[in-house]
């Protein structure tokens, strides 16, 4: 519908085409998703996924490509560490394997944890499915250049049966190097039947780092695997960061994720959910709290396909100073998916007049014999909840902080590993406007 | 009694094999009937010369036949819009012809051709006594002419005028050229922008300050000549402080082509004035297997002009095969109120994209939206609104309401709210609810010797009560009997 925009961004990322893998099928697939790109360019806000979020300001920047020197720069460990996370860790300097943070020792038996680059150097046929995927939506550019351009990424599989009993923790590390960068990771995560595994996903980055990162995430969850899943967002304030999960859920698997979103300038989240097997069930939570003059738009699409399935989805926005705040929380029941139960709430507050939060629910619903619900609010704090706390003399910037803190944190309760919901809580705090 | 609910339930299929319900499921359209009178028009086909044609045949001044044109060339430049959730077989404009009247212009109620007149009484129209006995004054388009215009005396000794909108256009052009397409400008949108360029006729409303209208308006539009879109203007203006309730109701004969409908209504409310507009929308919807049937792809906007005015839609859609509707209040003044309240009620292959639009700009501006949408056989029924707060909505407020029943396991029951807040201190809340009609809502009428059907005519009549509230007392029950009609043969 909409002509390609031959912008400077989309000439640099087009430029920064990958030498040869030296395997033919992802080659020719790379080439393809380059050639979509090519000529599908970037959506403009007419495309109705990118409709509140507009990529004119960069899409006049340039980002270079990484070189795998400038890559190096320096990280403190200290700074990976997180409570309650002690299992094995993999880290990406600016999409970039670093051996020397990642923990890889003591790996337990069923379990496979190694860069992507690595796995592709093995048995390459078992990663064939996920990475010759075509991304055919117009507003999918972001997932062709990365589909053209990761050059490293998470391969990670759980034997059927096997439990991992220390969260494993994927970290992705954006540093500053004196250029403005572009990286692009692509994980693919696999749990087998009645695997069970807690993951950690942190982005984290250098104050200096202007920088495109885009990150594709395949994640399979076989029939009866459990997987509990965080995400802690916390890049650079110049990072801009365009981020896809797409989860698939097999019959009686149960995906348990809380998201966090706090750093980055411009940062997208698109969420996918699949759940496909029978008695698949799905529970999210999230808070997306931009601040400055931060863009965070999270995209959440959940498409029950099979019997008795469930999703639970929760997500709390908070908007201050002249950030923008874009909320899109899509059902979708397709024929035949009787006995779905879905449900799906966005509340948000708005705390400055030059913010903005636009959120739109969505239900698409093929089938009879289901319980489909959502909800959607942008407001402030209660005024009696208000008023309640001042009576007992509290003053008022303490009593919104109080509130706005409880708004948030809800989000985390029920998130199973407790000193990393402390920790999660902390950031959180430390984060609101008013604190 | 779960698996029994659910074959029956499935709708027209499982019915399909029962001979009785077979007869209530063949029931044809009760107001499908074509009136053979001797039409002149214009042929098919739409340029530059058809839109002067047009506004040469109505007696137009200069200013309105350039009105159109910059409507028509505006037109031309537009892409169609493909956003909602619909089916569209593509249309041939050209393949359209824009003007159809009765042949002989009346000037008189008695100059009428006979012919015309029986269908009105078909329609149960009431021009003449029964227009008095009811206290409503009717203004019949009959295609695109006005024909008849019933109480102009009354009205016009309360200072109202309400008059067929070519007339306006001669009796009152400063008004008409003030307000019109001051709501919906011209290059609005694809369907808005035709209508600006070829609308035939439609309503003129005009209340002056201060003034309670002493009837309630209402006209009855009805589409015949075969290949004619009907492209009606309506426009509505309530000066400071006076008061309106306008009613608009539509059945359609039967026919196999689809025929485009593309209608624009703008209301203007000043300072203190109130707009009551209720629509109850029946016109054909196309057979069972979707054949045939109207394409309502209308543009309705009202604008809350003035502080404290207050403008309410209400609509109860049962036909057309596809609508495309988004009556919307733009809320100007400070204090102003919206309301939209809406049934929409699809079946067989019928497809509904209609919604709402809440555009706040002033302070402390309120609007309330409930949405009911029912779906059955294999229709397809989306709710899709916006509320968009601007900077300027200082403690402004929205509650949006919006719950979808589906009778059946092939239709489809959609849900697309918009919410943009740029103001701290508005608050705006959207709930949905899908579901079907439980079975235990079913078991305890059942279980009260109350018939399949009935109970289920019931649930659906409890379902829309919010909305039915709303309508003035003939619509509601005309509403209520609707929707029973349009629901037969959809379950047991």
């Amino acid at each position: 519908m909409s002509q390609p925009a031959r912008l400077p961004l989309f000439e640099s990322l087009l430029e920064a085409s990958l030498p040869s893998s030296g395997i033919a099928w992802l080659d020719a697939a790379r080439q393809e998703n380059l050639q979509a790109f090519a000529e599908g360019g970037l959506p403009d806000t007419r495309v109705e996924a990118w409709k509140y979020t507009a990529l004119r300001a960069l899409g006049q920047r340039r980002f270079a490509t990484v070189d795998t020197a400038a890559a190096a720069a320096t990280v403190d460990p200290a700074r990976l560490a997180l409570p309650g996370v002690d299992g094995m860790r993999l880290v990406f300097v600016n999409g970039v394997f670093s051996a020397e943070l990642s923990r890889l020792d003591d790996m337990p038996a069923g379990v496979t944890l190694q860069p992507l680059s690595q796995a592709l150097r093995g048995d390459s046929e078992a990663l064939r499915f996920s990475l010759s995927r075509h991304y055919r939506e117009p507003g999918d550019a972001f997932a062709r250049i990365n589909a053209a351009s990761a050059r490293d990424g998470v391969v990670l599989r759980v034997a059927a049966g096997v439990r991992i009993a220390r969260p494993v923790q994927l970290v992705f590390v954006g540093a500053a190097t004196g250029s403005e960068l572009a990286w692009h990771a692509r994980n693919v995560i696999e749990l087998a039947e009645g695997a069970e595994l807690s993951l950690v996903e942190q982005h984290l980055g250098g104050d200096e780092a202007n920088q495109l990162a885009t990150l594709v995430c395949d994640v399979e969850v076989r029939a009866g695997a459990r997987l509990q899943l965080a995400l802690l967002q916390n890049a650079a304030s110049g990072c801009n960061l365009i981020r896809r999960s797409s989860l698939r859920l097999h019959a009686g698997a149960e995906v348990g994720m809380h998201v966090l979103e706090l750093g980055g300038a411009l940062v997208r989240h698109d969420l996918q959910a699949e759940l496909i097997g029978d008695a698949a069930r799905l529970h999210t939570r999230g808070v997306f709290m931009p601040h400055g003059r931060q863009h965070m738009d999270t995209q959440l699409a959940i498409r029950h396909q099979a019997l008795n399935t469930t999703s639970n989805s929760t997500w709390r926005g908070v908007a201050s100073d002249r950030a923008r705040g874009v909320f899109r929380g899509a059902i979708v029941v397709a024929p035949g998916a009787d006995g779905s139960d879905a449900s799906l709430g966005n509340k948000n507050l708005l705390l400055s007049a030059s913010a903005e939060i636009d959120t739109k629910p969505e239900l698409e619903i093929y089938a009879d014999e289901v319980k489909a619900a959502h909800g959607a609010t942008v407001g402030q704090l209660d005024e009696r909840s208000l008023f309640y706390l001042r009576s007992r003399g509290m003053v008022l910037a303490e009593a919104r902080a109080l509130l706005t803190a409880a708004f948030c944190r809800a989000m985390l309760d029920d998130l199973p590993n407790e000193p990393l919901r402390e920790h999660l809580s902390t950031l959180l705090l430390d984060q609101l406007p008013m604190a | 009694m779960s698996s029994q609910m659910n074959n029956e339930s499935s709708g027209a299929n499982a019915l399909r094999d029962n001979a009785g319900v077979a007869e209530v499921l063949g029931r044809t359209y009760s107001a499908g009937f074509i009136t053979d009178i001797e039409m002149t028009g214009l042929p098919p086909g739409l340029d530059e010369e058809t839109v002067r044609q047009i506004s040469a045949i109505k007696g137009e001044p200069v200013w309105m036949t350039e009105w159109r044109l910059d409507a028509f060339r505006h037109w031309l430049t537009m892409p169609k819009p493909d956003w909602a959730k619909l089916n569209i077989d593509p249309i041939d404009y050209q393949a359209i012809s824009y003007y159809a009247a009765p042949k002989a212009g009346p000037k008189s109620l008695d100059e009428v051709d006979p012919a015309l007149l029986e269908t009105y009484e078909k329609l149960g129209i009431p021009l003449h006594e029964r227009a008095a006995l009811a206290g409503v004054a009717v203004d019949a388009v009959f295609d695109s002419v006005s024909v008849g215009t019933t109480f102009r005396k009354q009205l016009a000794e309360a200072g109202v005028l309400f008059c067929s909108m070519s007339e306006a256009i001669r009796e009152y052009p400063e008004l008409v050229r003030k307000y019109l397409g001051s709501v919906v400008p011209t290059g609005d949108n694809f369907f808005a922008a035709l209508n600006s360029a070829v609308f035939s006729d439609g309503s003129f409303v005009f209340i002056p300050k201060g003034v309670r209208c002493p009837m309630e308006l209402s006209t009855y539009f009805r589409i015949n000549a075969q290949n004619t879109g009907q492209f009606e203007r309506t426009l509505i203006v309530a000066e400071e402080g006076s008061h309106v309730s306008y009613l608009e109701g539509c059945t359609a004969p039967k026919r196999d082509e689809n025929q485009l409908h593309a209608a624009v209504v703008e209301l203007v409310a000043l300072e203190g004035a109130q707009i009551k507009y209720s629509t109850v929308q029946n016109w054909y919807p196309g057979d069972e297997n979707g054949v045939g049937g109207i394409y309502n792809f209308v543009t309705k906007r009202g604008d809350c002009r003035g502080d404290d005015s207050k403008i309410s839609w209400t609509q109860v859609e049962t036909g057309s095969a596809i609508t495309w509707k988004y009556p919307s209040v733009v809320l100007r003044g400070d204090r102003s109120v919206g309301e939209f309240h809406s049934v929409a009620l699809t079946h067989h292959h019928q497809q509904a994209d209609t919604g709402t639009k809440m555009i706040h700009l002033g302070r402390h501006t309120k609007s309330k939206i409930v949405s009911k949408g029912i779906s059955a056989g294999r229709s397809s029924n989306s709710y899709r609104g916006l509320v968009k707060m601007e900077k300027g909505a200082e403690g402004a407020r929205n509650h949006t309401q919006c719950d979808s029943l589906l009778i059946g396991k092939q239709c489809g029951a959609h849900t697309f709210p918009y919410m943009e807040v740029k103001n701290p201190s508005a608050i705006v809340e959207h709930e949905a609810t899908t579901s079907k009609i439980s079975d235990e809502q079913m078991f305890y009428c059942r279980a009260r010797g109350i018939s399949e059907e009935d109970a289920v005519s019931m649930i659906v009549d409890g379902f829309c009560k919010q909305v039915f509230r709303e309508l003035p007392m003939e619509f509601a029950v005309e509403a209520k009997k609707l929707l029973e009609v349009s629901l037969e043969g959809a379950v047991g």
